[in-house]
């Protein structure tokens, strides 16, 4: 490489790079862009929100900008709301998440035999994840309607209801109203995971197990379940992650309402920086935010490698 | 033993049949019910939307919600559109050039610090949202960009960016190395391979990541009613946001407006559905 060829090859000039380095900064050049869309609209910005947090910023209120240490730390801390938001949070993921998954388990199995018509059923079953959180909200609202919703009207007519339900405005309610919601939005994320996941069990081993007398439990228990655990830890994680982040549908639905009920941290970000526009305490919240997702990564990071050495 | 073996394939037949045929029976009719019940909606003239009882399916089918929820001056939907339209072929040609290039060099060149920028690429992913809307709205306020397209776009950034990179890292991963390598034997120049050799290979994937960057940006709501402030500006998801702020809600309109903001994304969709899928699972099930 290094020897300039003997035939010609003192016509050609020696370049003034080698052939690696220049490989190198080829690499490096085709990186910039990424690396700077990152630094602008990422990098920069958490950088700018954890300075944030450390400042009395509330928009109306230019007067009073000043340097306040962790002191919208301490007030979070002292904000009973803000613990609630936690908790809510909490029944938030799980409850989405938990029915997410088995229904779209149940979805993949069923995607995953061989039927006439299986590509326009799923399709159609994979509609909802790709509409924006906005309509989904709406089309819910809509159905959840007290006195003109299809629901409620089901309800009655089957004779589960008695009396119209306001669902959404119920505090006792809409906590389980809006994780249906988010559940009926997040099935098709799982069935496309799982399915994937189904996809890539060897059909030799179900041929075998069959062969040992393993009957159909059998054989998803000690087959299926297991092949697929490196893939059921990616999806759930990656699902946990996205839903606590997750405010567009509560914030369209109830804005957290009826009296917080379902009211979640990421909604609460959002209400300070937009009804109170307090963005310290905003900032301060989205930190505790990213901290509790970090954390959450970091314990996830560690799982998965267990799972790729011993799987 | 041979009872067993009876009642597994009993059990066999029960689930090929009709089990499977009441599931995905079931299953059709609650992801696409909702979607039937706003599209009847819309079609309902305001009397029998609000009917006592309630009225199943329209008596007369009407297109007024439709061209209203169009021409519409106060909640002009029509612009709404076309402001979405605008802002997500943009961001979907700029991430796609982004993150073919940002891929390829991951994939391919074996640097200091590959693996911490994959990493951050990843945690990027996992951010929250909400953690962005402040500081970039103090951002796009200081360099004058607040009722602009560049907000948006630039915003959009944030989301797809990292994720359409990894999508990319995984086709490239995929394709052989040495096809590139016989073409730079073959006197292509390095970007002249990318261009002759791998891209073409990689189409499919492009594609899918493009569509994602897509229908990622066409959901995108928080970023478009912060940076947003006048009417003309908004984009479908926030203009529809903006159309309940309105008065009293008027759901005919809404539900034609909901429809139509389905449609595009539901087309892109089906055309493209088995890449974008490959492309979403490429990095899982290996992983």
């Amino acid at each position: 490489m290094s020897t300039v060829s003997v035939t010609g090859g003192s016509r050609r000039a020696r370049p003034l790079l080698s052939m690696r380095a220049r490989t190198l900064l080829t690499g490096y050049a085709y990186l910039v862009p990424a690396a700077l869309c990152l630094l602008a609209t990422v990098v920069v910005p958490i950088a700018k929100a954890i300075q944030m947090s450390l400042y009395n910023d509330v928009l109306f209120k230019p007067q009073d900008y000043r340097f306040i240490g962790l002191a919208n730390y301490m007030r979070l801390a002292q904000d009973p709301v803000f613990w609630l938001t936690l908790w809510n949070s909490f029944v938030w993921v799980f409850g989405s998440v938990v029915l997410q998954f088995v229904a779209g388990f149940a979805a993949a199995l069923l995607l995953h035999q061989a039927f006439t018509g299986r590509a326009v059923v799923r399709t159609v079953v994979l509609l909802p994840w790709i509409i924006p959180g906005v309509v989904v909200g709406l089309i819910w609202e809509w159905l959840y309607q007290p006195n003109y919703g299809v629901i409620n009207d089901l309800l009655i007519n089957a004779g589960w209801l008695h009396d119209r339900v306001a669902w959404l405005s119920n505090p006792d309610l809409a906590m389980a109203a809006v994780v249906f919601t988010n559940v009926w939005r997040g099935i098709p994320f799982f069935a496309i995971m799982l399915l994937a996941g189904l996809q890539a069990v060897p059909e030799e081993l179900y041929e075998a197990a069959r062969i040992d007398g393993a009957g159909v439990l059998d054989r998803f228990w000690h087959v299926t379940l297991p092949l697929m655990r490196p893939i059921i830890v990616v999806a759930t994680a990656t699902r946990i992650i996205w839903t606590f982040n997750y405010a567009d549908l509560i914030f369209v639905m109830t804005s957290g309402g009826p009296a917080n009920a379902t009211q979640i941290t990421s909604t609460y970000t959002l209400l300070q920086a937009y009804s109170n526009l307090d963005f310290g305490y905003a900032a301060a919240l989205s930190v505790v935010l990213l901290l509790v997702m970090l954390a959450f990564t970091a314990a996830y990071l560690r799982v998965t490698k267990g799972v790729e050495e011993t799987g | 033993m041979r009872r067993r073996r009876i009642s597994a394939s009993f059990a066999e037949r029960l689930l090929g049949g009709p089990v499977l045929w009441a599931g995905l029976a079931l299953l059709s009719a609650f992801a696409f019910g909702p979607f039937v019940w706003m599209l009847l909606t819309s079609l309902k003239n305001r009397q029998e939307l609000y009917a006592t009882p309630l009225q199943y399916l329209p008596r007369q089918y009407t297109f007024e919600n439709y061209i209203e929820a169009w021409t519409s001056p106060i909640t002009p939907f029509s612009r709404f559109f076309l402001n979405s339209l605008w802002v997500c072929s943009v961001t979907m040609v700029a991430t796609t050039v982004v993150s073919v290039l940002a891929g390829y060099a991951i994939a391919r060149f074996r640097f200091a610090g590959r693996d911490a920028l994959l990493l951050i690429f990843l945690a990027t992913q996992m951010f929250p949202s909400v953690l962005l809307i402040a500081p970039l709205l103090a951002q796009w306020r200081s360099l004058g960009l607040i009722d602009t397209y560049q907000a948006l776009i630039y915003s959009n950034f944030t989301f797809t960016v990292p994720f359409t990179v990894w999508m990319m890292v995984g086709y490239f991963s995929s394709i052989p190395r040495e096809l590139e390598e016989s073409a730079m034997i073959d006197g292509c120049s390095q970007f002249g391979s990318l261009c002759r050799v791998v891209l073409p290979l990689a189409a499919p994937g492009i594609a899918a990541t493009a569509i994602f960057a897509f229908v990622v940006s066409w959901s995108e709501l928080l970023f478009a009613i912060s940076f947003t402030t006048q009417t003309d500006m908004r984009t479908l998801s926030a203009g529809l946001l903006y159309m309940v702020g309105q008065y009293e809600v008027q759901w005919g309109q809404l539900s034609a407006g909901v429809i139509m903001s389905t449609v595009p994304v539901a087309i892109l969709f089906t055309f493209l559905q088995r890449h974008l899928i490959h492309g979403l699972t490429a990095g899982a099930v290996k992983g």
